[in-house]
């Protein structure tokens, strides 16, 4: 009897010992931690007193209020009813490259696997600067030829005969890089093919040709509070007060992970085909497609011709592909012609010598880097890998800080620090510790990038009011959002003597958005797609932020040229600065051409001039369409930043657009493609029904983190509570038992 | 021999068993302990915040900050809502959603919290129940309940937007699960009861 008490005292005491140890083992540990961190604090007080007090501060939060905006929320996930229901689609792209100018095709197949007529929407992307200038409609053995309209007449005789019953097609343009086709009156089990056509100039970069084919729209952050117009198009988002058509641009996404019985199946949709034409116009070292395998075949003299080697990928990552010219035979100069209309068009590429002298330039570099829940996953693994080596690269001399931004955004420091070994293991931390999560608030960001707040707090600027020689802003992100326009605005109005460089990362980038916040910002942009690029492209980007810089380029053209009064219009009107390895790419329009042109430019203190004869050429195709495109792009320009200003001037600006893409046969914001078949196929008894075609979530994307989930909101006090009482009972039965299971 | 290695084994599993019990039983009272203590921390930095400074961070290291107060006076229910519904600020306070409306502002304010903790007294609403959120600038906002319904995680379409000014309050479900990570959640949807009182 008296053993037992023991037995049951000592237990109690064990169980209140133990509680209490357990309880206090944690407040001791977490006052552990918060010594810690004080101290920690006090060190970094200690070690940079020299320094500006204030600059200590880590991860000090600028006061931007967090702006509301949708996050992605419709999917049709849940809407399963819809994707079977809707047509099916398959893409063949055929692209032809010769010399700098590469001529695409682009056939959408639309299945109607219905006993239903129905109406496809697909939205979807193409390069940013590509002049669509035909559309043809395949039903059968027979083809209709689009026309080119102004964007509401297109419209109206779209739904006419959407009405009529009769098949008809729409290509119209919501982003210089989106583009939606509308195909009304598909039959039951009746396929339709779409044939668009655009062409583009090559990119060519530090000896490397590239060219970009993106296969999907991905969602995008649409800033903004939503005005009730309802849905005026067909995706996930409601139109906001930042982003007027967000239902137009946001396609609806398929879940890639569908639980089928808790076995979670990979799906994709929209299965792409494509094949290349390559003729540089001379031999190659190198042809490289980064994100794709392909098969090349045996070149017949320079003319190369690749395909993918799985005759079909999914259209959820864009396709690039890079060529090299053997070394030595690198063009620096050439010239494309295409008389059109007793006008003659012209593409010149000139390719400026590197700069002999390097000055060392202090630098102030601001990395600002997109941490919203798009980028989670592999994305943002390339962003904080591209951010450390960018970090290591960073010289004696230079300052820097690390903004980075979601919903809100954030500062590692208040103001830009000086390169310590402190300020690099602080920034090193903060990198680490960067988590993709939440909303796409772009504009605060960018402001807190472009001001310069060092300057404002007197205590750290040297006497010239002025710490550095030049100040970069590295622009980290997928630039998933809606609202380019605004923040466009936002880099011309702020950018004052920063240069701003965009990084686009991931599997589908938002091309406009990378190319012309880089051109704004009178920067470069360059694309990082998996991990092993990050090396190589992050070096080419250093070698261009290291060495000075080709600025105030003028091109003279010949006086006898002004005597004859041949009128040359040429883009860009006002050339933008060149880096290291950039080539000058310039569109022009004349009555006849001039023959020569004069270069002018200033590097590194220098003044540097070039003349350029301009005679022969390679004859070629689409220069015109090329040139036209441009020209619609300065005038779109031009309107963004007029777009309050009253009277007439938006007005003889639109009226500029759809005269030159009228012209040009070319969809723009405001003209498009329409196809209409001349006799009707449906009754008008049967109903057509309308589906927006579901896009692929671009890969690597976590659906997660972008579509949202409902939170988890439980702890595990209650499982730990469980468990811990189990393990005491445990106990307590293995001290009463003892004798009979252990036999002592 | 045998009877020794028994003999420290039994030994050893008499310290082990109660010492783990109690390490988790401490470790679940810690949780509840720290969900109390940082809601009086709490405090200061919301009071902070009401009077103008903006993102007040509760403590030097924290990653959230006070955005909202949240009452249910019928319950004598008293909460500081954080940005964000992450786990490491789900632990400190109910999180305010990224990307879903602030209060004061037009939409849908989505409010989620832990079920065993700062949100347990959901299971006790009733429709018609009151509650009031106070916004950044002091504004006080009173919504009345006008539903409470059990979900699926994945369906997202309740963090929508919507074109009534509407209070989405979300915890786990069931209450009393004992393990967590499962796929219901219980939400508490109220929409706003009246115009804006100053305080």
């Amino acid at each position: 009897m008296k053993q037992k008490n023991s037995i049951f005292t000592s237990t109690l005491h064990c169980i209140i010992a133990g509680f209490c140890s357990g309880f206090f083992f944690n407040i001791i540990m977490i006052f552990t931690i918060m010594l810690i961190s004080d101290r920690l604090g006090a060190d970094t007080l200690e070690e940079n007193l020299d320094d500006d007090l204030l600059n200590k501060q880590i991860a000090e939060v600028r006061p931007e209020k967090a702006k509301q905006g949708t996050l992605l929320f419709k999917t049709i996930n849940n809407l399963t009813h819809d994707y079977t229901l809707a047509p099916s689609l398959d893409t063949d792209v055929h692209i032809q490259i010769r010399g700098m100018i590469a001529r695409t095709t682009v056939k959408q197949t639309f299945h109607n696997n219905s006993a239903d007529w129905q109406e496809g929407i697909y939205v979807f992307p193409l390069p940013e600067n590509a002049a669509v200038d035909h559309l043809r409609m395949h039903i059968g053995d027979r083809i209709i030829e689009g026309q080119i309209k102004e964007k509401q007449q297109a419209r109206r005789e779209y739904q006419q005969a959407k009405i009529e019953g009769k098949r008809a097609s729409l290509v119209e343009q919501e982003r210089p890089n989106i583009f939606t086709t509308s195909v009304a009156n598909i039959g039951p089990d009746e396929d339709i093919i779409i044939e668009i056509t655009y062409q583009q100039p090559v990119r060519y970069q530090n000896e490397t040709f590239s060219l970009r084919f993106p296969m999907v729209v991905a969602p995008r952050y649409i800033p903004g509070k939503t005005v009730v117009t309802g849905f005026e198009g067909t995706g996930w988002s409601l139109n906001t007060d930042q982003v007027a058509d967000a239902s137009r641009i946001t396609p609806p996404v398929l879940n890639p992970v569908q639980d089928l019985e808790n076995e979670a199946e990979h799906r994709t949709i929209n299965p792409v085909s494509l094949r290349i034409d390559l003729d540089a116009g001379f031999l190659l070292s190198n042809i490289d497609s980064p994100y794709h395998p392909i098969d090349i075949g045996i070149p017949d003299k320079t003319r190369y011709s690749i395909q993918l080697q799985h005759s079909q990928v999914p259209a959820n990552r864009d396709f690039v592909l890079d060529w090299k010219a053997e070394p030595g035979n690198a063009p620096r100069a050439a010239l494309f012609t295409e008389e059109k209309d007793a006008d003659i068009y012209s593409m010149i590429m000139l390719l400026p010598p590197a700069s002999e002298t390097s000055p060392v330039l202090h630098r102030e570099v601001i990395f600002v880097v997109d941490t919203s829940g798009s980028m989670s996953g592999p994305s943002i693994v390339q962003a904080k890998q591209a951010l450390k080596l960018a970090l290591n690269r960073l010289k004696p001399g230079d300052r820097f800080n690390i903004i980075q931004f979601n919903s809100y955004t954030d500062k590692l420091f208040r103001f830009p620090q000086a390169i310590s070994h402190h300020a690099l293991r602080q920034a090193h931390l903060y990198v680490d510790s960067l988590e993709a999560q939440g909303g796409t608030e772009m504009a605060p960001a960018l402001s807190a990038a472009l001001l310069k707040q060092g300057n404002k707090s007197g205590a750290n600027n040297n006497n010239d009011g002025r710490n550095y020689d030049v100040r970069q802003v590295i622009f980290l992100t997928d630039g998933s959002i809606g609202n380019e326009d605004a923040l466009f605005n936002i880099i011309q109005s702020q950018l004052g003597d920063s240069r701003l460089f965009t990084i686009g990362i991931g599997s589908a980038p938002n091309s406009h958005f990378m190319n012309r916040a880089a051109k704004f910002g009178r920067g470069t942009y360059t694309y990082i797609g998996n991990i092993s690029e990050i090396q190589t492209k992050m070096e080419t980007l250093f070698s261009k932020l290291e060495s000075p810089v080709l600025t105030n380029i003028h091109i003279q053209w010949p006086e006898d040229c002004a005597k004859n009064n041949c009128v040359v219009e040429s883009y860009p009107h006002n050339i933008p600065d060149l880096y290291l390895g950039e080539p000058l790419l310039i569109s022009t329009k004349s009555d006849s051409l001039p023959e020569s042109l004069t270069i002018t430019g200033e590097i590194a203190g220098e003044t540097w001039s070039a003349a350029l004869k301009l005679k022969g050429g390679q004859k070629d195709s689409g220069i015109p369409a090329i040139w036209a495109r441009k020209r619609i792009a300065a005038l779109m320009d031009k309107m963004r930043q007029n777009q309050n200003s009253e009277g007439d001037e938006v007005e003889q600006l639109r009226n500029g657009i759809i005269k030159t893409a009228l012209s040009h046969h070319l969809v723009s914001k405001y003209t498009s493609l329409v196809a209409v078949d001349v006799t009707p196929a449906r009754l008008k008894e049967a109903l057509v029904k309308s589906h927006a075609l579901p896009v692929n979530l671009p890969e690597g994307w976590d659906h997660k983190k972008v579509f949202a989930q409902l939170p988890a909101t439980a702890t595990n006090a209650s499982l730990a509570f469980f468990n811990g009482l189990l393990m005491l009972l445990a106990g307590l039965l293995l001290l009463l038992t003892r004798k009979h299971v252990f036999n002592v | 021999m045998s009877s020794t290695f028994k003999k420290i084994s039994l030994k050893v599993l008499l310290i082990v068993l109660p010492l783990c019990g109690m390490w988790q039983i401490g470790s679940a009272s810690y949780i509840h302990a720290k969900a109390i203590l940082a809601q009086v921390l709490l405090e200061t930095a919301w009071d902070k915040t009401v009077h103008g400074q903006q993102e007040v961070k509760p403590w030097p290291w924290a990653d959230t900050w006070p955005i909202s107060r949240l009452d249910v006076p019928g319950l004598g229910i008293d909460r500081i809502v954080l940005a964000g519904a992450s786990g490491s600020s789900l632990a400190f306070g109910p999180g305010h959603l990224f990307g879903s409306s602030l209060p004061g502002q037009q939409g849908n304010t989505v409010i989620a919290g832990h079920r065993d903790t700062h949100f347990r007294f959901l299971k006790d609403i009733q429709r018609g129940e009151l509650i009031q959120l106070q916004s950044l600038t002091g504004k006080m906002i009173q919504y009345k309940v006008s539903e409470t319904i059990i979900v699926d995680e994945k369906q997202t379409e309740y963090l929508a937007n919507t074109s009534e000014n509407t209070l989405t309050l979300i915890t786990c479900y069931p209450f009393d699960a004992i393990r967590p990570g499962g796929p219901l959640r219980y939400l508490v949807i109220a929409k706003q009861h009246k115009p804006d009182i100053s305080t």
